[in-house]
């Protein structure tokens, strides 16, 4: 007997573990994240670049995916917030949307990420993480996700990278 | 032109950058490996010593110019930098391969494939057969003596 798996949907998450001294500066993605919600353009930034090097990287050595970056947002939640089902594929125009949509914890607290996703005949299934400061998980982009914000004090920052891969 | 490997701490081989040789010359204009280091920390975002100068005509901890070797081979996305021995190992091929450093190379633990005799020399010159041996990691995991096999690769 032998098995084939023909399609799988994997996620990757983890902490983003740079070298002393290069770590990713919160506050300056969160300036970046501030200056996109203001110019609804993501400024130019080493810090970003930072970020999605590694990302790329590592996924490269660890599961051989090549990734190439093809958006870049950032998005502020206000206190208790928990957002509508999101996508970033668009369904009619799957030939120019990513593969993997990826949600980087710039400055989070008590903020989770709800993702859906389908087991054959079981549709609706979701799996929830906890998305902390310096952490990523990464999805494929046609399933859909819901972030809330738990947290009654504070905003939280939240940095979007879509990918394709080759 | 000059390679670096980019690695992390961890030292696997993230990335292979290439740099200007004018990049590398310090004060007396001479090639200085720490001042491409430098050069890259700059401008890669990523910390001097976790880029580790590479040669693109090394392998096998050969240098295929007959100059000398540099760390034993070019290194690649995925190989693994050793400090102590300084060398570039490549992914090891089969779980029970062991280093053998004064090749920078993964040998099995057997050794290496058997020669081939004087007729399957011959018959591969006559291009009636293709033999030659292939390492078997399952026959090798039942019994620790076997590994190496024969195959011919012409029908």
């Amino acid at each position: 007997m032998q098995k084939k798996v023909l399609s799988e949907q994997s996620l990757y998450y983890g902490d983003v573990s740079m070298p002393k001294g290069f770590e990713i500066d919160q506050t300056i993605l969160s300036k970046d994240i501030f200056h996109y919600k203001a110019y609804n353009r993501f400024p130019f930034s080493k810090t970003l670049d930072k970020l999605s090097t590694y990302i790329s990287e590592h996924i490269k050595v660890k599961y051989n995916i090549n990734l190439i970056k093809k958006e870049t947002y950032g998005e502020v939640y206000h206190q208790q917030e928990i957002t509508l089902p999101l996508y970033t594929i668009d369904p009619v125009d799957l030939k120019n949307s990513p593969d993997f949509t990826l949600l980087y914890g710039v400055d989070v607290k008590d903020c989770y990420v709800r993702i859906y996703y389908d087991d054959n005949r079981r549709k609706g299934r979701s799996w929830d993480i906890e998305l902390k400061n310096n952490m990523f998980v990464m999805f494929p982009s046609t399933n859909m996700y819901i972030i809330s914000n738990n947290n009654k004090n504070s905003f939280n920052f939240i940095q979007t990278i879509t990918y394709e891969y080759i | 032109m000059a390679h670096f490997a980019k690695i992390s701490e961890n030292n696997e081989v993230l990335q292979v950058l290439v740099v200007d040789d004018k990049d590398l010359l310090n004060s007396n204009q001479q090639e200085d490996e720490s001042v491409g280091q430098t050069y890259l920390e700059t401008h890669n975002n990523w910390p001097a010593h976790l880029w580790i100068q590479t040669s693109y005509n090394t392998i096998n901890n050969t240098h295929i110019n007959g100059k000398t070797p540099l760390r034993g081979n070019y290194a690649g996305i995925g190989y693994t930098w050793d400090e102590d021995n300084q060398i570039f190992w490549p992914i090891k091929s089969y779980a029970s391969w062991v280093k053998h450093i004064a090749s920078a190379s993964w040998k099995s633990p057997l050794g290496d494939a058997p020669a081939l005799t004087e007729e399957q020399t011959s018959q591969n010159e006559a291009n009636t057969h293709r033999w030659f041996y292939v390492w078997n990691e399952t026959a090798y995991q039942a019994d620790n003596t076997t590994g190496w096999e024969l195959v011919n690769h012409l029908p």
